[in-house]
Order: C-alpha cells, then sequence, then structure tokens
C-alpha cells in the first residue's frame, strides 16, 4: 500500500499541475471571490503552458549548470592532486549561496542583458553550495578501509572514482542535487523581473496591478512544480 | 614450486629503508630479507613503524630513501597499480566494498586484470570453498549481512583471488574476539601449508606472533629490534623491551605454547619400564606442552598418557619430562 502512494506520488501531482494549467482560465469564478476588484482576474498574457515549459527549461539548464559544476568541482578537490582547493572551493560556494539572486540578477542584467541568460547564471550560482557540499561529504564519509582496501587492491585513480567513491555517495549526492533542483524551481521567479518568461509573469504582474488572483495562480503553479519534481527526486533516491 | 630451503634468494628485500614524515622518522634504516614461502610477522607496540613498514611494500606509503626490491626489481620501477594486482593485501577494518556482494569483492582484482568472466566466476567459487564459506549462502550477500568474522574470511579471500605470490596482513584478526581470532589464525596456518605464499604479517598480540610466525621480526620506535625464530626469541630476547613483549614471566609458558608434547614424551616401551600407567588422562602427541601443563594442574596429576592422532597410545610425558629437556638433563 505505502509503496503504491510512493511510486505513484509524482504522477499525482503531475497531473495536478495539468490539470490547473488547463483549467485555470475556467476557474474565473472561484478567484472571484479572492479578488472581487480586479477587472481581469485571469492572467492571460502567456498561456500558462508555456510559462510553466519556460519555467522548467530555465530551471532545467540552471540545474544542469550547477550539477556538472558543483559535482565537477568537488569531485576535483577530493582528488589527490586538487586537495590544496578544497577550502577555497567550499568557501566559494558558501559565497554563491549567501549573495540574494536579486543582487546577481542587478549585476548580470549590464554584462548579459536582459532575458534568460542571466537568470540562470543567478540560479546556478544560487544552487551550487547544496551539491558542492553533498557531494564533499559523500565522498569524504566513505569508510577510509574501503579507500585504503580499494588502492591497495591496485585500482587506478578513475576506477575507484567510478567503482566506489560515486556510488557510495550517491544518496547523498542526489539529496544536494534535490534541494538545489526545488529551491531553484522557486527562486526561478524573480527571473521575471528582468524579462525572463516564467511563471514569476503573473506574480510580478499582480503585484504592479494589485491583483491578488495573479500572484495567486504563480504561486500555485510553482509550488506544484516544486512538489512534483521533488516527489520524483524521493523516488529516485 | 615453494621451495623452501634456506638456500633460496629472498622474495622480498628491504635494503636501508627509511620513511620520514615531515621531522619525524617513523620507519629508520630497516633492513629485511623475507624468502618464499616464509610466513613473517612484524610485531611490535603501537606507534613502532610495522605498519609503515608493510605499507610500503606495495606502495600505499612510498619510502623516503634506501631500496624495497621484490624478486629482485626494485618497486620503484613497477607501476604501483600492477605491483598492487600482484600482491594481496588484508586489513583490519576488511575494506570489503558496502555496495558490493561478497562473490564482487572477491572477484575484484581478477577484474582489474581482465580475467574473462568464467574464470573470475570459477576462481570465487573456489575460493569460498577455500575459505568455508558456503557459495550458496553467502556469494549474494552484501557484507554487512556477514559476521566479523566472516567478513575477515571474505577479506582474505579477496587478497588471494589473484593468486598472488607474496600476501600482505594488517592487523587482519585484531578486531575480532578471541574466539573467532584463534580459528582464523589456525584456518591461516592451514592455508598457509597448503599454498605456501610469502606472508608480512603486522599484528600487536605477541600470541598472535609467535603462533603463526615461522619468522619474528621485534620493532620498537622505527628499528628492528631482533628477529629470529620464535622459539629463538623466547630463549634468548636481545633486550628487555624483547622480553616484556614476549610477557616476561609468562615466557615459560609462552614457550611451552611452542613445544609439541611429541617432542618430551617417552615413548611406549620405555613408559611400560617405567612401571604401570598411570591413569586415563592423555593428550594428543600434536597438542602443546602448554595444553598438556595445564591438563596436570588441573586435575592434579603428574603424569599423562600421550596418544596419536588415532588415539591409539605411543607414550608417556611426566611432569618432569615437561619441565626439563631430557638431553639437557644428561
Amino acid at each position: 500500500m505505502s509503496w503504491l502512494r510512493r511510486s505513484s506520488a509524482p504522477l499525482a501531482w503531475a497531473l495536478l499541475l495539468v490539470t490547473l494549467m488547463l483549467l485555470m482560465p475556467r476557474l474565473e469564478e472561484g478567484f472571484r471571490l479572492i479578488a472581487p476588484d480586479a477587472r481581469t482576474l485571469i492572467y492571460q498574457r502567456d498561456s500558462f503552458a508555456s510559462l510553466v515549459a519556460n519555467h522548467l527549461l530555465v530551471v532545467g539548464v540552471a540545474s544542469l549548470c550547477a550539477i556538472l559544476l558543483g559535482m565537477g568541482a568537488a569531485i576535483l578537490v577530493t582528488r589527490p592532486w586538487g586537495r590544496d582547493f578544497l577550502p577555497l572551493v567550499s568557501q566559494l560556494a558558501s559565497i554563491g549561496q549567501t549573495f540574494p539572486p536579486v543582487a546577481v540578477l542587478a549585476l548580470a542584467v549590464p554584462v548579459l542583458g536582459f532575458g534568460s541568460v542571466p537568470t540562470i547564471v543567478a540560479l546556478v550560482l544560487y544552487g551550487l553550495l547544496p551539491i558542492v557540499r553533498n557531494t564533499l561529504v559523500g565522498i569524504q564519509g566513505i569508510s577510509p578501509g574501503v579507500m585504503e582496501s580499494a588502492h591497495g587492491m591496485g585500482m587506478s585513480g578513475r576506477q575507484i572514482l567510478w567503482q566506489v567513491e560515486l556510488p557510495l555517495a550517491r544518496p547523498v549526492i542526489l539529496a544536494g542535487i534535490r534541494t538545489s533542483v526545488t529551491i531553484n524551481i522557486a527562486t526561478a521567479a524573480i527571473g521575471s523581473t528582468i524579462g525572463a518568461r516564467t511563471l514569476g509573469d503573473p506574480i510580478i504582474a499582480g503585484i504592479v496591478n494589485g491583483n491578488t488572483a495573479f500572484i495567486l495562480q504563480g504561486a500555485i503553479l510553482i509550488a506544484l512544480l516544486a512538489l512534483c519534481v521533488d516527489s520524483l527526486f524521493e523516488r529516485l533516491q | 614450486m615453494p621451495d623452501q630451503s634456506g638456500a633460496a634468494p629472498a622474495l622480498i628485500e628491504l635494503d636501508a629503508v627509511t620513511k620520514r614524515f615531515g621531522d619525524a622518522t617513523a620507519v629508520d634504516a630497516i633492513s629485511l630479507a623475507i624468502p618464499r614461502g616464509e610466513l613473517c610477522v612484524l610485531v611490535g607496540t603501537s606507534g613502532c613503524g610495522k605498519s609503515t613498514t608493510l605499507r610500503m611494500i606495495n606502495r600505499l606509503i612510498e619510502h623516503s630513501s634506501g631500496q624495497i626490491r621484490i624478486d629482485g626489481q626494485q618497486i620503484r620501477d613497477v607501476d604501483e597499480q600492477r605491483l598492487r594486482r600482484r600482491i594481496g593485501y588484508a586489513i583490519q577494518s576488511t575494506g570489503l566494498f558496502p555496495h558490493w556482494t561478497v562473490a564482487r569483492n572477491i572477484g575484484l582484482v581478477p577484474r582489474l586484470l581482465r580475467w574473462p568472466a568464467a574464470r573470475i566466476a570459477a576462481r570465487v567459487s573456489e575460493l569460498l570453498a577455500l575459505l568455508g564459506l558456503d557459495e550458496d549462502e553467502f556469494a549474494g550477500k552484501y557484507p554487512h549481512q556477514l559476521s566479523g568474522g566472516q567478513a575477515q574470511r571474505v577479506g582474505v579471500a579477496r587478497a588471494l583471488a589473484a593468486d598472488p605470490e607474496i600476501l600482505l596482513m594488517d592487523e587482519p584478526f585484531g578486531a575480532l574476539d578471541p574466539i573467532t581470532r584463534e580459528s582464523l589464525q589456525d584456518e591461516l596456518l592451514r592455508l598457509q601449508a597448503r599454498l605456501h605464499k610469502t606472508i608480512v604479517f603486522v599484528t600487536h598480540d605477541m600470541d598472535e606472533a609467535l603462533k603463526l610466525a615461522d619468522r619474528l621480526v621485534v620493532m620498537d620506535t622505527g628499528r628492528i629490534v631482533q628477529q629470529g625464530s620464535a622459539a629463538a626469541l623466547l630463549q634468548a630476547p636481545a633486550n628487555a623491551f624483547v622480553e616484556s613483549l614476549l610477557g616476561g614471566r609468562d615466557r615459560g609458558l609462552k614457550h611451552a605454547a611452542l613445544t609439541r608434547v611429541a617432542e618430551r614424551m617417552r615413548p611406549l616401551t620405555d613408559a611400560q619400564a617405567g612401571g604401570p600407567a598411570v591413569d586415563t588422562l592423555g593428550v594428543s602427541a600434536d597438542d602443546s606442552l602448554r595444553q598438556a601443563l595445564s591438563l596436570m594442574l588441573w586435575h592434579g596429576v603428574d603424569s599423562l598418557l600421550v596418544s596419536d592422532t588415532q588415539g591409539q597410545v605411543v607414550g608417556s610425558l611426566s611432569l618432569q619430562d615437561a619441565v626439563v629437556e631430557r638431553n639437557t638433563r644428561a
């Protein structure tokens, strides 16, 4: 029974997301209860389906970059010849997360212009920390005896990485990626302030026009998207 | 294949080998020659450099100066991965890969050496049988499902997998309970009688060292203090340190543990001439003198009948015989 619940959770969230996405225009009566004064009650400048798709694209590209960069950096600094850079990399990753994404956007616009690219840059920086940290913890948490015998049996560095370190660190690394992606699904909404088309669009429009219904529509879809992806990761782990 | 005559050239040679960590000298210019087929035990207190010495042989630690040669070839000249694949390695924590089954763990080195799958599978079955692990029961298990003794057996099987000439063992039985430890020591001796590997074995347990060693190497603060057979060390410890390591006043019993009853007993005809048999208590000719003495103490008798492996009485052992060697008495 619990297996059924677990395995069907991502599907259930995805169904709910698609249903709401498509039925949003028909929910006008419902939103009237929340925002009785507004003239338009459903955000209509772009279809919700295209906003969801673009939101996913931005988060997807940013997460892929963060995974490659984050895991790559963590793997490099746990090699014998990269160990000197270990403190530097963990500090850089922490700074990446303490730096507010809005500030990154503001700084990125003059260089990269408006749109999705600066948003992706901000998301990559913001999503690096959990991935770097968990990859480091996962690799460094492997029992010294296992590492010693891997070397002692004559495995090469690459064989140890692929056959021992990554498989053993996998659950911890996946947990980091999960955190990173989930956070970025929510954070991506701020990309709308600089012209990236994301589910932040209705939220920004709602704030500008004082339209609570818009804000809710964006927020609900973002939350469902996050839950959907999060439950997918839960199955992977 | 094994030539155990003294003339055989040493398989492993250490020549003035030194290891420095920063300012500290862990191993100080030691020289050691280990012949083919010998079980050499490095023994000493923790921090004496015995583990460092062992790990320099498979280059897990690079030596600072001196030469280490295997089969006449300097190990510095051999690719370290190729070197290690030729040398079995077993450690106290077993180091089994927790995400691999027992069979896959054992097949690790043969896989690294790119043996064909069928040959690896056959070798794994062979090793499981050799170490007394039922293949159907254990091949598919994961390390966390094994007891300490079973895990260590698998660790030894993995070390033997590619049939290396040399086996390095770093306190392999140190974390086991006394009973399991003893049975694995017996197992190792049984294996060694069959396989004639060249084994370097590190331990801080002198009883273990005395029991296993063809040659004991006592180390202290990075130097070799004394080396020789167990009996030789017991008879003439080089200094107070070796003596205390050998158990001080327990030395007599440790020596007795190394002597077989057969060496001291009077053959049957002699015993009959000496008078009637005292009682039905008996020891086996293969038992140690220590076990015989213990039996005498426990039962309050001063002589025992000695039987052979078939249970046939072959002689007797008196307290006098046990305590004083006959040829030195006369």
